[in-house]
């Protein structure tokens, strides 16, 4: 007779505490400890004030308020930051859960209904936590015949192809960007093209009915949008001369592209909600016919993946059209810019008669910048602000415009029907490519005509 | 690279060999063709690789845009709507399978002994990568000829594609 939980025994007990004790000592040893110093000695440590910042010296200088801020930036200003938190994965997944929370209670208004309510007291705010949770504790069921390799590598391929567009977004002035390419458009071209091909991967591999006519539908929408949507982005391309996204919004300082290009910024708007699969491009996941389309079988943790995948790339497809349409970072500063001498010299305060008794130093904003040169140039007059006096502000007019696009992308769910696939083929391939090449020759006109663009008047 | 000695970029290109050409052996010889035009994938972005290596992303990033991104999507396409019987049907003939071996090892040989014996392992350039903007100035100015004939071929093609692959015997649906 097999019984699930054994009687208690000391012995056992203590038995099980010295085994673990044992495996995990030797595995660190033999494993952890080697593994450490190959990281360590492949790890570029950063040198501040000309000292070589080792792990000691990090502990040392945690408790020295001097040296605080010097730490802080040295990490604030590791390519592990932008990878990790700022521009790149953590910064995307956070705008990612506000976009699911957001969806769901504005959906839920729309339709006249409450939305998540109870969990977390106010308005269901943690709902989305108690989601991931029940995602993470639920079992990972893989069908009996699925192809399991490729079943197994598509949710982490879709996450991380949707981290891989994100860290090409450039966020805030002064190069906060994880990837900075010349050639950053086609860049996310390149990364675009990729996702059809993990979707009916995984659609094939789940080797069901359903998943597969989901999958097949999504190749039909992406492949047929990828066209209109690299070319209703080729005539901003045209008229900035070049494809570094950063350019491309410093080019619009000025005035926004959407001023001239509306017919491409609706053509790739359109093409926009076709790539996400989103309502009324929903044909993929259409659940009212197909189950759930190309994610039916996936469970758990794997959906969950899945989901925040393509919550990035909602993400990723805002933040690109708020950049090559909607100017990016540009508008106007917030945080008005010190002048160099406050925070540098400080301002001397005179008593009576005359003779400074005090220095007050203004703060500035002393983790913000980069490079101490800045300042240098900015007295110079070769900079307008330093970058780090640009951030808040830039990070702010960022976000606004992304959220405000993100908001447009959510609106239609609660409004449109589901189209039809001759209906979607038709717009996509008769009706937006035509557009969208109406919209290259806008562009070429303006530029011909010596208005706008490489040798026109701005 | 200096004095021959071995260093990151030579590190670099043996393994983007050893993938390209790898994945190029796996996507001749897998069994199931899905895997296969997986592996056609990898040697494709191997290319994609030896151009980033050879300071040309616009290049490379044109590779994994239109090989990657449409050729091999067209191809997956296809062998998912082949039989599945298809699939998995192959004719085994050993005489044939050496046969085809030595004649890859014969022309490679053949190909490399050309190629080094022409000298081109000799060159040694400092000049710097040719930029985009350059190649694009090109075809606008001195091989639009060629590009507006290459577009009419091309858009030929596709009327054609059109013509055969209309049907005849459906009725059009207005909407």
């Amino acid at each position: 007779m097999s019984v699930i939980a054994p009687k208690f025994r000391l012995g056992y007990f203590l038995k099980g505490i010295f085994d673990n004790a044992f495996w995990i000592l030797t595995i660190v040893t033999l494993a952890g400890i080697p593994a450490i110093q190959i990281v360590l000695f492949y790890m570029d440590l950063p040198v501040i004030d000309g000292e070589l910042l080792t792990a000691f010296l990090a502990f040392t200088w945690l408790f020295n308020p001097t040296m605080q801020i010097p730490l802080i930036k040295s990490l604030l200003y590791s390519d592990l930051f932008r990878i990790v938190v700022f521009p790149g994965f953590g910064f995307a997944a956070l705008i990612a859960a506000g976009t699911i929370f957001v969806e769901r209670k504005m959906l839920a208004k729309l339709q006249l209904r409450v939305g998540p309510f109870y969990c977390g007291k106010i308005e269901g705010l943690l709902q989305l936590a108690g989601d991931g949770l029940k995602l993470i504790s639920k079992e990972i069921i893989i069908p009996a015949k699925a192809d399991k390799p490729l079943f197994w590598a598509a949710p982490v391929l879709f996450v991380g192809t949707a981290a891989a567009f994100v860290a090409l977004i450039p966020v805030a002035p002064g190069g906060w960007v994880v990837a900075d390419l010349d050639v950053g458009l086609l860049a996310v071209f390149a990364v675009i093209g990729f996702f059809p091909i993990i979707t009916i991967l995984s659609a094939w591999s789940a080797n069901s009915k359903f998943p597969f006519i989901g999958g097949i539908r999504a190749l039909h929408q992406m492949v047929s949008f990828e066209i209109p949507l690299i070319l209703s982005l080729l005539g901003v391309v045209i008229l900035t001369g070049t494809l570094n996204l950063s350019e491309i919004v410093e080019s619009q300082s000025n005035f926004p592209w959407i001023i001239f290009m509306p017919i491409g910024a609706i053509v790739f708007f359109t093409t926009m909600l076709a790539e996400l699969e989103r309502i009324p491009f929903d044909l993929p996941e259409a659940e009212s016919e197909i189950v759930a389309g190309w994610l039916t079988e996936f469970s758990g943790m794997m959906y969950g993946l899945v989901q925040l995948g393509s919550y990035l790339k909602l993400y990723a497809f805002a933040a690109l059209f708020v950049i090559i349409f909607l100017g990016g970072w540009t508008g106007p500063v917030f945080w008005p810019p010190l002048e160099t001498e406050l925070i540098t010299k400080g301002t001397p305060i005179p008593n009576y008669a005359g003779d400074p008794v005090l220095t007050v130093f203004a703060p500035g904003l002393p983790l913000f910048d980069a490079d101490p040169n800045e300042w240098v140039k900015q007295q110079q007059g070769e900079l307008q602000y330093t970058s780090g006096q640009l951030l808040i502000s830039g990070v702010i007019w960022f976000v606004l415009k992304t959220v405000a696009v993100i908001f447009f992308i959510l609106l239609p769910r609660g409004v449109f029907p589901r189209i039809r696939l001759d209906m979607l083929l038709h717009i996509g391939w008769y009706k937006l490519i035509g557009l969208a090449f109406v919209n290259i020759f806008i562009a070429l006109g303006l530029v011909y005509a010596g208005v706008l663009g490489p040798g026109g008047i701005m | 690279m200096t004095n021959g000695a071995p260093d990151m970029a030579d590190a670099l290109f043996l393994a983007i060999s050893v993938l390209t050409i790898g994945s190029a052996i796996a996507a001749l010889e897998m069994r199931s063709l899905v895997y296969g035009s997986i592996a056609l994938m990898g040697t494709l972005g191997g290319v994609a690789g030896f151009y980033v290596m050879l300071d040309s992303p616009f290049v490379a990033m044109f590779q994994l845009a239109v090989y990657v991104g449409s050729i091999a999507v067209l191809i997956l396409f296809t062998v998912m709507l082949v039989k599945r019987e298809l699939i998995f049907k192959k004719i085994e003939d050993p005489k044939r399978k050496f046969a085809g071996i030595g004649l890859m090892l014969i022309t490679i040989l053949a190909l490399g002994a050309i190629i080094l014996d022409s000298g081109v392992k000799t060159i040694t350039t400092d000049s710097d990568p040719v930029d985009f903007r350059e190649i694009g100035g090109d075809f606008l100015t001195y091989y639009w000829p060629a590009l507006i004939l290459m577009a009419f071929i091309l858009a030929g093609s596709v009327m054609g594609a059109l013509v055969l692959a209309r049907r005849e015997d459906t009725i059009e649906n207005e909407q």
